[in-house]
């Protein structure tokens, strides 16, 4: 009894109270974590191929992937319990459907052939079957065994290794012709403009000159290339599969149009690591295929941080300006205590807010006025006039810059004043004391709100999706064409992508594993982000720990 | 330039003071918040090359007028003063002044040791720095002059690119000494330099002070009453805000003119 009333002095009922509170939190995020980190990893680990046979004949060949036990009531009106099992069975061009649902009493036999191959094709989706034959030219090879194998890898190889010499090749076409199609865009230009006057005919007689020239300077080359083109292009169309489905139905599959081919059911560990390890390499890697539900998200990942690094690069100036101008320059009073409350206040508005003065203001207003100023020779087309990674950036540093003053404000304060003090009585003025003194001493404080600003802004879709974020963007807002850094450019997001496969795609039940996927890379790469920046902070502490004498 | 003859007031103080005056306050007022004086017509004449201490009860104002003499009281705000202080016969408090040079002139060393997170080398650099020195040779020289003045070259020499956040309480004070020499005031003000060190720290700070006394104006603000009498050459008494008595340091200690003053010299308050 009285080790009972010990303990209530102590209050040891609210220490389990309030821990009750962290530990709800933590598991929460733990149960998330583990829920992506499942799925998310799950989806490259090549699944067995299992053949299923019905009782009434039909046959699948696939991927065994969930389970389930179905309630229904019989003609009679009594309940019924049956297991079903859902197969991915590919094929989707004979099938029309990625997926299937069995039930277990239909089901007569289940076998793992070793034979079964997995193709995963640029188009359509996985293909599940066997083979029959490879065509090379105007040869065919039945296949046979191991040896087969080696021989379809090796055509394999080989059609892969000319498609990405006809996209080399249509490449240097399309610079080839660049000349030619700008000439040409300025010819109608001027055909299309009424009235003409003299010197705007003779111009455009000279074009027209210049235009005939061109071609006739091109046209060897570009004879030569397409003829390239065109013998690689015919090789490929003759490098194909016969395959077998489960139900021996036939098909063709030309060899470049697959990615990967293997045989899971033959495969040991470490060979499916292997593939496990190059479908991840090419997930973070690659371009996405089929209105993203396939191959990588490469460009995702490079919008995601770019638009990260010149969101931070327009906020943490901007912020750290304003904090300074607050703290060391401003008369206190009652107008700057309405500011810091505005400021304070501005942290809570919802991101589609800033989205839509984001679309006015940048996309609407500046670019609008950029396009009439200096692109007024593309118009209509508009280059800044629509959404892109600048505009977008720019939105998101609006919306994380409150965090940023708060913090750099909470570093500032955190300036021992007797260190201002020093710097002001040895004669220095206020913006050298702001820029020896202040500036460094608050850095592990405005580094804390970067980081705040990261979190938040990687994770926003909402304002980006009016202001420049695509499903699909043609190229990255960064490459070796002039002038490299190619703000105008709309671009990919991963946030905007883990919406956009889930919920967007025609094909969502082949989609949902990507939508894990693509949400772990998302945490993973705030993550890294993050402890880029703690890093950093935590460098800069120790180098400006403050006196503790 | 103000004439010193015609500023002179009708004041008890003139007399005492022989050497030739470097500050001087005429009817210095001063105000944190308005209408309650924190200074109450403070007339006072500092000698050249001379320490001067201030001491008085705490609360009686010797830091607000010593903060007077670099203009560290404008930081301050809502506060204002009345009167002049003058230096070098010109008044401090004149639109024309640039603070950057005042303080260049009149250094100050801070109660509590307040070292910048920086090497030491950077600490004693920062004032000529920003006082536009910028030759990395002339730099060296001159933190290694204001080092030894400050009697703490022997000591650090050999780490001049440690954090001073490492060196000991003594040496920290020390150092900011000799960042304020590194400027070449001719002023300096220490505001309780020692009253935070162990009594061996706090010798040397007076040896330090002793050395100085024979290039600089030194004005020290002291709790200490020994210290007061060890390294002064005047002392000014100071009650609630109103500058009592002023003389030399041997008559303010053996033979004070107020009753105030003796009683407070004494022991009997404060
Ligand atoms: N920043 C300030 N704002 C308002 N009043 C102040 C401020 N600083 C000091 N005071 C007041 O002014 C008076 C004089 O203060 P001051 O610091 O000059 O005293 P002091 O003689 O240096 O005392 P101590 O020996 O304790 O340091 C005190 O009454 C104090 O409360
Ligand atoms: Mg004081």
């Amino acid at each position: 009894m009285k080790k009972m009333s010990y303990f209530k002095k102590k209050g040891d009922s609210y220490i389990i109270f309030t821990a009750t509170g962290l530990i709800l939190s933590l598991a929460m995020v733990v149960l998330i974590m583990t829920i992506i980190l499942v799925k998310g990893l799950g989806f490259f680990w090549p699944s067995d191929l299992v053949q299923v046979k019905l009782q009434d004949g039909k046959a699948y060949l696939g991927e065994q992937w969930a389970e389930s036990t179905k309630h229904e009531f019989d003609t009679d009106g009594n309940r019924i319990t049956h297991e079903e099992i859902q197969f991915k069975i590919g094929n989707r061009d004979l099938y029309g459907l990625d997926f299937i649902w069995l039930s277990r009493n239909e089901i007569e036999k289940m076998e793992k052939p070793k034979n079964a191959f997995s193709f995963e094709r640029l188009g359509y989706g996985n293909f599940y079957g066997f083979i029959k034959s490879l065509n090379i030219g105007d040869k065919q090879f039945n296949y046979l065994d191991e040896q087969s194998n080696n021989a379809v890898e090796a055509a394999h190889d080989k059609a892969v290794k000319n498609r990405h010499e006809i996209k080399e090749l249509e490449n240097d076409i399309n610079k080839l012709n660049t000349p030619l199609v700008n000439l040409q865009r300025e010819i109608s230009l001027l055909q299309l403009k009424e009235n003409k006057t003299p010197e705007e005919q003779n111009e455009l007689e000279k074009l027209q000159k210049e235009e005939q020239a061109v071609t006739d300077k091109i046209n060897p080359e570009y004879q030569k290339l397409s003829k390239k083109l065109e013998s690689i292009y015919l090789e490929n169309q003759n490098i194909f599969l016969n395959l077998l489905t489960a139900d021996n139905r036939e098909k063709k599959l030309l060899l470049a149009d697959v990615v990967r081919i293997y045989r899971p059911n033959d495969f040991n560990v470490l060979e499916k690591s292997w593939i496990y390890v190059k479908k991840f390499y090419e997930f973070v890697a690659d371009e996405p295929r089929e209105s993203n539900t396939e191959g990588g998200v490469f460009p995702a990942i490079f919008g995601t941080v770019m638009m990260v690094l010149l969101m931070s690069i327009a906020v943490v100036p901007f912020g750290i300006l304003a904090a300074i101008y607050l703290n060391e320059y401003a008369k206190q009073g009652a107008i700057i205590r309405m500011i810091r409350l505005s400021v304070n206040n501005l942290a809570g508005v919802p991101s589609i807010v800033y989205g839509i003065f984001g679309l006015g203001f940048f996309v609407y207003a500046l670019g609008g006025t950029i396009d009439q100023l200096f692109f007024s020779s593309t118009l209509p087309e508009p280059t800044f006039g629509t959404g892109g990674i600048l505009w977008a950036s720019l939105t998101l540093a609006l919306l994380t810059l409150p965090v940023v003053i708060v913090a750099t404000e909470e570093g500032i304060l955190a300036v021992p004043r007797a260190n201002k003090e020093g710097a002001l009585a040895l004669g220095s003025t206020r913006w050298q004391m702001v820029r020896k003194i202040v500036l460094p001493n608050a850095m592990p404080g405005i580094l804390t709100g970067l980081i705040l600003a990261i979190s938040r802004g990687a994770g926003e879709v909402a304002p980006l999706m009016i202001t420049g974020v695509v499903k699909l963007a043609p190229s990255l807002p960064l490459d070796a064409s002039f002038p490299f850094l190619h703000l105008d450019r709309k671009f990919m997001h991963l946030g905007f992508h883990i919406y956009d496969v889930g919920f967007q795609s025609p094909n969502v039940e082949a989609a949902k594993p990507m939508v894990y996927t693509t949400a772990l890379l998302l945490i993973v790469i705030v993550v890294l982000l993050n402890i880029l920046a703690i890093y950093i902070r935590n460098r800069l502490r120790k180098k400006y720990k403050t006196s503790v004498f | 330039m103000v004439n010193m003859k015609t500023t002179l007031r009708d004041n008890n103080l003139d007399t005492k003071v022989s050497a030739k005056t470097i500050i001087e306050t005429i009817d210095l007022d001063f105000y944190y918040v308005p209408e309650e004086k924190a200074l109450k017509t403070v007339n006072l004449r500092i000698p050249e090359k001379k320490v001067t201490a201030f001491i008085g009860p705490s609360g009686c104002g010797k830091s607000t007028l010593l903060r007077c003499f670099n203009r560290m009281n404008d930081l301050i705000i809502g506060s204002y003063i009345e009167g002049s202080v003058l230096i070098e016969g010109r008044n401090i408090y004149d639109k024309q002044v640039r603070l950057e040079e005042l303080r260049n002139k009149v250094g100050m060393v801070f109660q509590k040791s307040n070292p910048f997170p920086m090497s030491i080398w950077e600490n004693v650099a920062f004032g000529p720095k920003v006082n536009g020195v910028s030759s990395k040779s002339e730099l060296d020289d001159i933190v290694e002059s204001a080092l030894k003045q400050a009697d703490l070259w022997r000591e650090v020499n050999d780490r001049m690119d440690q954090s001073a956040l490492d060196l000991s309480g003594g040496q920290q004070q020390r150092l900011c000494i000799a960042r304020t020499l590194a400027n070449k005031p001719s002023i300096i003000l220490m505001d309780e330099p020692a009253s935070a060190l162990d009594p061996i720290s706090t010798g040397k700070i007076e040896e330090t002070i002793e050395e100085l006394k024979k290039e600089y104006t030194i004005v020290i603000v002291t709790h200490n009453m020994q210290q007061a009498a060890r390294v002064s050459d005047y002392t000014a008494f100071m009650m609630v805000g109103e500058m009592v008595e002023f003389d030399q340091t041997n008559t303010i200690f053996t033979n004070p003119k107020k009753k105030l003053t003796e009683e407070y010299i004494t022991g009997r308050f404060g």
